[in-house]
């Protein structure tokens, strides 16, 4: 099952262990109003384990959000992936820092990172540092990083068809962020999560 | 008869980056007109369609446009899209993460609200899609695909129509939709426009090239030139514009 966390202010530390065989997965949801600083820890220490861990953030007014992910790959043929994706609207900073280190006997490592920004506004900032540390010869490793705004020409587009311009943008967040909340096994909770996010992404907008 | 008059623009100038394309155009299209727009490249045909869509990029300087008595510039291009404008674009934009049928069910319900009505139910609204996805020959898995997203060239010109024929615009305007069509999609997309067409409405056919006119017949052509209208004449115009290109009118 997947660990959903939704992230309440202040700290969260969180350190875990994968063991041979295991597979974790987590979704981390971060609301507008939320100042946080995620730090999150992962060891793959048996081989065959598998860490998944996802991210989705929305800032709209002076949240301040941290996120660090360290990745440790110990041991060969394990994989991880991670994904977070985010807004930052208002007066907003959010900092991303994911490390990704693969040891020196850790072969045939797959190790995926992305983190995708959309800016709101002048005032919000967005700082991410995606790294790789790899000690191994045999791996498939990757990281990207963008920072970007809300496309004016899908916009048009949208408009011309009569979706407003308040609707467009909603259309155009959700779907930013729904490949974080499609991760969540549960029907329910996934739905929960979403319908919580169209409601926060529509406040947001409505008050830029 | 004055009541008969769908579309008029008067003295259009618009500008994008200071830099001025259309430098006064007069054109009146009364219901029940197919007018169709020729001219060279960078004559400002494009600029022209975009102005009446409402593209927020270009500056209208002076002049009027008048649709069914409302002033359009006043409005936004939303709100022209609900009083009966469709454009349908050159270049299709694509939109990651929506879905055709979310995208449409969007545009439809926003058209209804603006009319008043409740929106529709989902097995209805399926329903209206599916038929006029056949009515393009699209196939009914394109409802799931993210919006022209990989679409070839004459997907894409046929999910304009599917749009059109969705959303059953009063007046249609066509901007390039012949470019990058193979005959037989320009055969699909024309025989749609030509379906969707009535007495009660008007289309702007905007193209370089004749074929396109082969199957949508226009009444009245244009032919555009830096920026205004030089010649406005019958459907022969095609033909002629055809022998002797743009240079010698």
């Amino acid at each position: 099952m997947t660990d959903v966390i939704i992230v309440p202010d202040g700290q969260l530390v969180r350190n875990l262990e994968v063991n041979a065989g295991q597979k974790t997965d987590m979704v981390l949801l971060i609301m507008p109003g939320v100042s946080c600083d995620v730090r999150l820890d992962v060891r793959l220490t048996g081989e065959g384990a598998e860490a998944n861990i996802y991210g989705a953030y929305i800032c709209g007014g002076n949240e301040k959000v941290n996120i660090a992910v360290d990745m440790h790959h110990d041991v060969p043929y394990c994989n991880s992936r991670q994904l977070f994706k985010g807004i930052a609207g208002g007066a907003s900073k959010v900092d991303f820092y994911g490390k990704i280190i693969v040891a020196k006997d850790a072969q045939r490592t797959e190790a995926y990172q992305e983190n995708h920004n959309i800016l709101l506004s002048d005032e919000a900032k967005v700082d991410t540092k995606p790294q790789l540390e790899i000690y191994a010869d045999d791996v498939k490793c990757s990281h990207g990083a963008t920072i970007g705004r809300l496309n004016e020409e899908e916009q048009f587009y949208m408009r011309s068809r009569g979706i407003s311009l308040e609707d467009a943008k909603v259309l155009q967040m959700i779907s930013f962020i729904a490949p974080v909340l499609e991760n969540i096994q549960d029907e329910t909770q996934r739905d929960a999560a979403s319908s919580e996010f169209e409601s926060q992404i529509r406040n947001i907008i409505r008050n830029i | 008869m004055a009541n008969d008059i769908l579309l008029k623009i008067e003295g259009l100038r618009a500008s994008v980056e200071d830099k001025e394309i259309l430098k006064g155009v007069d054109l009146t299209i009364r219901k029940g007109e197919i007018h169709a727009v020729m001219g060279p490249n960078g004559a400002g045909k494009s600029t022209l369609s975009a102005v009446l869509a409402g593209k927020p990029q270009f500056t209208v300087t002076a002049g009027t446009i008048e649709f069914l008595g409302q002033d359009l510039l006043a409005m936004s291009p939303e709100e022209r899209a609900w009083a009966g404008v469709f454009l349908s674009f050159q270049y299709p934009v694509e939109i990651p993460g929506v879905t055709i049928t979310n995208f449409m069910k969007t545009a439809v319900n926003a058209h209804r609200t603006g009319k008043g009505l409740e929106p529709l139910k989902a097995g209805d609204f399926l329903k209206f899609m599916r038929e006029k996805m056949a009515f393009v020959q699209m196939k009914p898995e394109f409802a799931k695909r993210e919006v022209n997203v990989g679409f070839s060239g004459g997907e894409k010109k046929r999910n304009e129509i599917f749009q059109m024929a969705m959303l059953d615009p009063t007046l249609a305007i066509l901007d390039e939709t012949d470019s990058g069509l193979d005959v037989d999609a320009l055969r699909i997309v024309a025989n749609g426009v030509n379906a969707l067409h009535t007495p009660e409405k008007a289309a702007i056919v905007i193209t370089h090239y004749q074929r396109l006119l082969d199957y949508i017949v226009p009444d009245v052509v244009h032919v555009l030139k830096d920026g205004k209208i030089v010649k406005t004449a019958g459907r022969e115009l095609v033909a002629e514009i055809e022998e002797k290109g743009y240079d010698n009118l």
